[in-house]
């Protein structure tokens, strides 16, 4: 195959950008290497594009036509009645925040020292400043193989969360990423998530966006999630920040873990979200679900690898996605079950509404099966609003528009409807009724 | 009143008429129940009351209290008094179903210019009507209509039609697939709503529904037209001599 020798713009900018920041950024001699280290592979490789199999419907390479300077820290600008503002139907809920401000911790927005005695938090510019081996040594094993957007957020990252669960928590963990006023700029955060053996938590990462932040953002942001033996975890990410949302999650389930992440997304020009998951012990379950609500010439892409490694693992996706005007939505999702995996359980849908004929949705489920005694079942399906259940809801007295947005809410209601927490569910739903009657 | 007046219809995009010149009146204070055999149009024109897309009304008129319903979307109509309670009540995954009622209630009352009513009055007339036809709260919180038996979504949709207090009730088969405690629950609902000022028409095939609703007038209905109309004591003779006798007519 040919090897990459022209780079575009948006490429030469971006590693600029690097030499530009690079003195800035934070963290000790070996966090600079790695650094160093990141923006090389990115330099050798570039964006992805569709050539690459997983990035065969989000061409970046094509797409990024250029790509806005790392963000000034905004922190000072904003107070708590922004934050809410910004969080909107999120700020009702009770729990323990810790925001972040473009990219930078906010220790006066945050609740840092009402945490339980169980969380134990540093943020990821102290960590690498101080405790950075571990997190160097996980961001170096990660990347054993080749991700350039993930290269990309951790050769620019700023900040993050380092957490430690050791404790069940009384109430959720809300991690807030605001986008400030201002500017266009880029943001990259890591975080780095760890749930001890047997612990309970909910956990909220919400990236949203003050009022007169730039259309023209981008976000890049990836998270290693570690849920101990017997732990459960449930992990809500709602992205509503528009612009460019770049993300990674990495969950490894040990024995019996019980991981249940939701991704929402609301709108923005361009998203992908990358996940995958890896079952480290027997007996692991996820149940994974998301809800993507797009207009316009939006697009959004998410693409999972789920990997069976171990027997007697359980997992189920659902994802939604609600697609008017020219938008454009997509679901990859590869489930693999290594050889030795036997008696796992896999079950996967991905269904779209499609709001216009000009929408476009494309699914690729992959199922990798090396095992013989599993289970495992994937379905597609694209459909438009029903149009009994319309004449239904009308007879009823409720107007047809009315009745359209009920009816679509009823549609992304059944993945939103995975979320176990009351409250939480209902905010999740609050917005998606805020996007469908805006 | 109701007056249905040489109503012809058809499917979209077909040629065959299923109602091919049907005339009735129903007077504000009764019940008129319409027989017929299979495929006589019973269905046909409870959803053309009720302003379903899908069927063409080629020629004649519906006229409720001196307006054309016709010209109005099936929300109008359902403003304008008219509730049609489906012969199978659709399931809306995802939908609470107090949500659903919330959503209808205020939608009705909003074309009818009444004031929106706050979510605790909502719950407060929900529940107590809700309770007269044995719904549980339960059934409230799930979705609407989602995995309910029969007798279920029908008394559901009872329930509906008492909170939207339609001054023109129709009933399309409500009795079909219910035991005989489902069908005296259900009819006396639909009795508790019978008043001076509505209408009803119930559509059913069979007399038994008919012995717990009353009547004031039963009309035929076969092969697209109203063969034959008379009093109660008709459904009786129906239910003795079945519907044989018009099946020659009018083919």
């Amino acid at each position: 195959m040919t090897v990459q020798l022209v780079r575009t713009k948006a490429e030469d900018a971006l590693v600029e950008q690097f030499t530009g920041v690079e003195s800035r950024l934070p963290g000790d001699a070996s966090t600079r290497k790695l650094r160093k280290a990141a923006i090389g592979a990115f330099a050798a490789t570039g964006l992805p594009h569709r050539r690459i199999e997983e990035w065969k419907y989000t061409d970046l390479r094509n797409m990024l036509k250029s790509v806005p300077a790392p963000a000034a820290s905004g922190a000072a600008r904003l107070d708590r009645g922004a934050v809410d503002a910004a969080l909107g139907p999120l700020a009702a809920i009770d729990a323990y925040r810790l925001v972040f401000v473009d990219g930078v911790f906010a220790e006066q927005l945050s609740d840092r020292e009402r945490l339980p005695a169980g969380a134990h938090f540093q943020a990821l510019a102290e960590a690498l400043g101080r405790d950075a081996d571990w997190l160097v040594d996980l961001m170096t094993d990660e990347r054993g193989r080749s991700r350039p957007v993930l290269d990309l957020t951790t050769a620019f990252m700023t900040d993050g969360v380092t957490l430690r669960v050791s404790a069940s928590l009384d109430k959720p963990i809300l991690l807030a990423f605001v986008r400030a006023e201002g500017e266009a700029g880029a943001v990259s955060v890591r975080n780095f998530l760890r749930f001890e053996p047997g612990v309970a938590a909910t956990l909220i990462e919400a990236y949203v966006r003050a009022d007169g932040s730039a259309d023209e953002h981008q976000t890049r942001t990836a998270s290693a999630v570690h849920v101990g033996a017997g732990a459960s975890v449930a992990h809500v990410k709602t992205a509503v920040d528009g612009g460019v949302h770049l993300a990674n999650l990495a969950a490894r389930l040990d024995g019996e873990a019980v991981y249940r992440p939701f991704q929402l997304t609301v709108g923005g020009q361009l998203a992908r979200n990358d996940i995958e998951v890896v079952y480290a012990g027997e007996g692991g379950s996820i149940d994974l679900a998301g809800a993507t609500l797009l207009k316009d010439r939006q697009h959004c892409d998410t693409t999972l690898v789920v990997d069976h490694a171990v027997p007697q693992c359980q997992s189920r996706e659902l994802f939604k996605y609600v697609l008017a005007d020219e938008a454009r939505g997509i679901f990859q999702g590869k489930v693999i079950v290594r050889p030795d995996a036997q008696k796992t359980d896999g079950k996967q849908m991905a269904q779209a509404l499609m709001l216009s004929e000009a929408a476009e949705f494309d699914s690729k489920p992959e199922l990798e099966i090396y095992a013989d005694d599993v289970v495992c079942g994937h379905g597609a399906t694209v459909a438009e609003i029903d149009e009994e259940m319309l004449f239904y809801c009308q007879s009823r007295g409720i107007p047809a528009a009315e009745a359209r947005a009920l009816l679509t809410e009823s549609f992304v209601g059944e993945a939103i409807a995975k979320i176990e927490d009351e409250a939480l569910r209902d905010s999740l739903m609050d917005m998606a009724r805020g996007w469908l009657r805006g | 009143m109701l007056e249905i007046k040489n109503l012809h219809v058809k499917i979209a995009d077909e040629d065959a008429e299923i109602l091919k010149g049907v005339n009735l009146t129903v007077p504000k204070g009764e019940v008129h129940a319409i027989m017929g055999p299979n495929g006589s149009g019973k269905s046909t024109l409870a959803y053309v009351l009720a302003g379903r897309e899908d069927y063409e009304v080629t020629e004649g008129e519906i006229l409720w209290n001196g307006e054309n319903l016709l010209e109005m979307a099936p929300d109008e109509r359902a403003a304008k008094g008219v509730f049609l309670a489906f012969q199978y009540p659709l399931e809306i995954p995802g939908v609470a179903t107090m949500t659903f009622l919330r959503t209808a209630i205020n939608s009705v009352r909003k074309g009818r210019g009444e004031k929106q009513l706050t979510t605790p009055e909502l719950m407060k007339l929900v529940r107590s009507k809700a309770a007269d036809l044995g719904v549980k709260d339960e059934m409230l919180k799930r979705a609407l209509n989602v995995g309910f038996s029969g007798g279920e979504k029908k008394r559901m949709e009872i329930l509906q039609m008492a909170l939207l207090e339609p001054s023109l009730a129709v009933l399309d088969e409500t009795d079909s697939g219910l035991d005989i405690d489902a069908v005296r629950i259900v009819s006396e609902g639909v009795n508790r709503l019978r008043g001076p000022d509505k209408a009803m028409l119930v559509i059913t095939h069979y007399q038994r529904l008919l012995n717990y609703i009353v009547p004031d007038k039963v009309h035929v209905l076969a092969h697209g037209v109203v063969q034959r109309s008379g009093g109660k004591e008709l459904a009786l003779e129906l239910e003795k001599s079945g519907y044989a006798e018009f099946s020659g007519k009018a083919a």
